[in-house]
């Protein structure tokens, strides 16, 4: 496998068995795959049963994963397969058009604009709010190292390098970042709580 | 614990560390939590603040459902 690929260990496990190691791989890019799904399906029910379909087939090919590439390139080309089959079989589906392609995701969005979901839509961007909030109130260098890396998309090493830091300070201010983040978040989300994984 | 959780999200624990981070998130919901709100905060920050709402929980029911037996 990938030396530098950030889910080696998980993977591992997962393929060993540990059930726990691959619902950490879903809450970790289910976003990101609904994301990606939402491309190509209008509706939240179609992009939610596909998302399904993804991390079900990976459950079961896991096996066959060599770590050839990074675990997430292997994921999105599962998703982007999953996607294109259920494109084929409902191909009133396909979005065709010269509307801005982000406009249309933003539309497709599970749970953010569906009408259905008002509910959904609200939380979703009082999560936003007060993120951006929180992230305001951030010391600098916290706000700086959190969003080179979740934003930028830094490694730990190239952040140390950018901010002239030792590496296990950018664990920690990544760290610290998140937490006082969360701590803001902690309230709107108690309520749900109970329901996630 | 929950600078664990930060960094099992990252990829950045030892791999000998993973294990006993999984159980600390198995047996203690408040780390759970922690994974799912540092996952949260990320995918917000590149602008999906859907909430989880049982998504997750839905996708290892599906599992459960499709594989069991096997």
């Amino acid at each position: 496998m990938f030396d530098h690929d950030p889910d080696v260990e998980l993977v591992r496990l997962a393929q060993a068995g540990d059930s726990r190691a691959f619902e950490a791989i879903v809450v970790k890019y289910q976003r990101r795959i609904a994301r990606l799904i939402a491309r190509y399906l209008k509706s939240a029910d179609d992009v939610e049963d596909a998302v399904q379909e993804v991390f079900l087939r990976v459950y079961r090919s896991l096996n066959t994963f060599r770590g050839d590439s990074l675990f997430y390139t292997w994921l999105f080309r599962v998703a982007t397969n999953v996607a294109l089959r259920q494109l084929e079989r409902q191909p009133s589906d396909v979005l065709l058009g010269d509307d801005d392609p982000e406009e249309r995701i933003v539309g497709f969005e599970p749970g953010i604009t569906d009408a259905a979901q008002p509910e959904r839509t609200a939380m979703a961007e009082q999560i936003a709010e007060t993120v951006q909030a929180a992230l305001s109130r951030l010391l600098p260098h916290l706000a700086e190292a959190l969003m080179l890396y979740e934003v930028e998309n830094k490694s730990y090493a190239e952040i140390a390098q950018m901010l002239e830091i030792p590496l296990g300070t950018v664990r920690t201010w990544i760290y610290r970042a998140r937490e006082s983040i969360a701590k803001r978040l902690d309230p709107i989300l108690r309520s749900q709580r109970s329901e996630r994984w | 614990m929950s600078l664990k959780a930060s960094r099992l999200l990252d990829g950045d624990l030892r791999p000998e560390d993973v294990p006993a981070t999984l159980d600390g998130m198995e047996s203690h919901s408040d780390e759970r939590d922690r994974f799912t709100i540092y996952r949260l905060i990320g995918d917000t920050l590149r602008g999906n603040s859907t909430p989880d709402d049982g998504y997750s929980k839905r996708i290892f029911d599906r599992i459960r459902r499709e594989t069991s037996g096997k």
